[in-house]
């Protein structure tokens, strides 16, 4: 799944006595927004629909067409929810839903824990992506068949933090390389995928469901490098706040995720449902249908593991949640500020 | 008692130097901002209390988590400010004396300044690399504006009784300029520099959003985005915010030096 980053500072500067006053007005202002924001724990009305703002990735897009379907087809109104969605760059909506002015969203796994570990109360409550989506991916002409194949590489990556650095140490790691035996070249824009398309880098990370796919659709043979075998690292999954899940909307909340996992179902059967669902919210897809129809086919492919053929869909691996704690934790640099546990992460509650 | 002519000047130098009043405001500011967190019962990924930021401030430096990001971001900024205000005197200078020219360049100026650096940051990077060269480049731009603009102002605002002097004894074009017109407009110019270092900050954050390793645009993207370390983000924050004090000071130093205190 492609989540960019989108931040932005404004800096008042004049005279120092007038920067206190400014920054006095900023802290009281974020004061006032913060104390706004931190009750969104409305009761439902008897018979009146209980609203729910749901927070998707930065941008609209094919990848959420299982939350169109439902919108959609009822399946929110038919359980009593009256869904907004909001998109939010990852960190913002980890924050948001924390905060509980968001109720519930997709965020990635390997955000959660050091989330977490800095104490912002969040529980990954059902998962989306079975499959780690970020990858390592490259021309099958480069001749890199394996995390061994990339060292000496070229390799192109949005920059050292979030999922792709992480997921690149642990493929790295597990034949006993580590980025410093590679030529690492940032893309903060994410243009990987033209660089590796131009020959400007020998591979790159992306998302198995984006930059590979329009890769090969291009004429091109590509190779694709997972994580899943080596650490399970935690794909993207639906998030709520610790006081919303023990608030009175934790029945909205799970008949929610019910009626997302229904419409990941269907889609699963008929990508073409959510291929409509998602046309009719981002009319612009249709321009290029071929390949953001296979996009959503990819991603249909990453909502399914052997864990959740087992388990049931949405199904969540704590086993791989502790896996993933410990690899990370013990990364030079860790993100992971202070030591966490799964029960701390994971909540079993909302899954059918 | 009034003051003597001789007393008058020291007393005014006493007034500005007295540190009492930028104490005052930074404790009522401390205070504010820590009766905030208490009484809102913020925990510290929402809003740290200036006690916590403090403790992180102090351990980030010691720990040699800020310094390589605050040095980058500095060398940025004194580059670009350097380019930017150098190349800007010059333009304000021509833009000064020719109103052809002010006519042809002052539309794309203006509209060079009208169209947001955070959009153009991304273009830079991509045309010239996420390296220093960029960072540099951004800042340029965005000081530029200013300084040209309040050197054009500052120069065409010179006494014309002074000009007319110094032809009346003979000066020639280039003594005119070095020892007339920049001289009498050194206020105007100097104030628009106090902006341009200011800006010059935001040019070097904006700069390593669009792409880099290091710098502290870098960490804050680092500290919100990836460590969820929000009192690391108020460190990072409270660094740029010295950085643009003092940057600010520097200029208001040089500007007490070449033409005296105002006011």
């Amino acid at each position: 799944m492609s989540i960019r980053k989108e931040v932005t500072l404004s800096l008042v500067s004049r005279r120092p006595a007038g920067l206190f006053a400014a920054g006095l007005v900023a802290v009281l202002v974020a004061g006032l927004v913060a104390a706004c924001g931190s009750g969104s724990t409305a009761s439902p009305t008897v018979g009146a629909p209980t609203p729910l703002r749901v927070g998707l990735g930065y941008i609209p897009s094919v990848q959420f067409a299982q939350f169109y379907l439902a919108d959609q087809a009822g399946y929110y109104r038919e359980a009593g929810l009256e869904v907004t969605f909001e998109n939010k760059s990852d960190p913002d909506l980890v924050t948001l839903v924390g905060q509980g002015v968001v109720d519930i969203g997709i965020a990635d796994g390997t955000s959660l824990i050091p989330a977490v570990s800095q104490g912002i109360p969040v529980r990954y409550v059902a998962t989306i992506y079975a499959d780690f989506p970020s990858i390592v991916f490259a021309k099958a002409s480069s001749g890199i068949t394996g995390p061994a194949d990339l060292k000496g590489r070229k390799l192109g990556i949005p920059g050292k933090y979030g999922s792709s650095w992480i997921m690149l140490q642990a493929l790295l790691a597990s034949v006993g390389l580590t980025p410093a035996d590679l030529e690492l070249v940032e893309f903060p824009k994410y243009g990987q995928d033209v660089a590796v398309r131009e020959g400007v880098v020998d591979a790159a990370t992306g998302f198995v469901n984006n930059e590979p796919v329009q890769l090969e659709l291009s004429g091109e043979k590509v190779v694709v490098l997972t994580v899943d075998a080596i650490t399970p690292l935690p794909g993207p999954g639906l998030i709520t706040g610790e006081a919303t899940l023990a608030g009175p909307k934790k029945a909205a909340l799970k008949a929610f995720v019910a009626a997302t996992l229904r419409a990941m179902k269907e889609i699963a059967a008929d990508p073409l449902k959510g291929w409509d669902a998602a046309v009719a919210v981002v009319p612009e897809l249709a321009s290029d249908r071929e390949t953001q129809l296979a996009v959503l086919n990819a991603t249909v492919d990453a909502w399914q593991s052997s864990y959740t053929d087992a388990n049931g869909w949405g199904a969540v691996d704590e086993g791989a949640w502790t896996e993933s704690i410990d690899f990370m934790s013990g990364l030079p640099d860790s993100p992971v500020a202070k030591p966490v546990t799964v029960d701390q992460l994971v909540s079993k509650e909302l899954l059918p | 008692m009034s003051l003597t002519q001789a007393q008058a000047p020291k007393a005014a130098r006493a007034r500005r130097l007295d540190p009492a009043p930028v104490l005052l405001g930074a404790v009522i500011f401390v205070v504010a901002w820590q009766a905030l967190v208490w009484i809102g019962g913020y925990e510290p990924w929402l809003l740290p209390g200036p006690l916590v930021v403090g403790q992180r401030f102090v351990d980030a430096w010691l720990d040699g988590t800020i310094a390589p990001h605050a040095t980058a971001t500095l060398l940025e900024i004194v580059l670009g400010f350097t380019v930017g205000a150098g190349l800007a005197l010059l333009v304000g200078m021509l833009l000064a004396r020719s109103h052809f020219a002010e006519r042809l360049l002052s539309p794309y100026l203006v509209a060079a300044q009208a169209t947001p650096i955070l959009a153009i940051a991304p273009l830079i990077a991509l045309w010239f690399g996420t390296g220093l060269l960029s960072k540099v480049l951004i800042c340029a731009l965005i000081v530029f504006f200013p300084v040209a603009i309040a050197t054009m102002v500052g120069i065409r605002s010179v006494d014309k009784r002074l000009v007319e002097m110094a032809r009346a004894f003979r000066a020639t074009r280039s003594q005119l300029v070095r020892q007339v017109e920049i001289p009498a407009a050194l206020p105007a110019i100097l104030g628009g520099m106090r902006v341009g270092v200011t800006l010059a900050v935001i040019g070097a954050i904006i700069g390593e959003w669009a792409g880099g390793e290091r710098g502290l645009g870098v960490l804050i993207n680092l500290a919100r985005g990836s460590l969820f370390d929000t009192p690391l983000l108020f460190a990072t924050l409270a660094t740029i915010a010295l950085i643009g004090i003092v940057l600010y000071l520097v200029v208001v130093a040089v500007e007490r030096r070449m033409v005296g205190a105002r006011g």
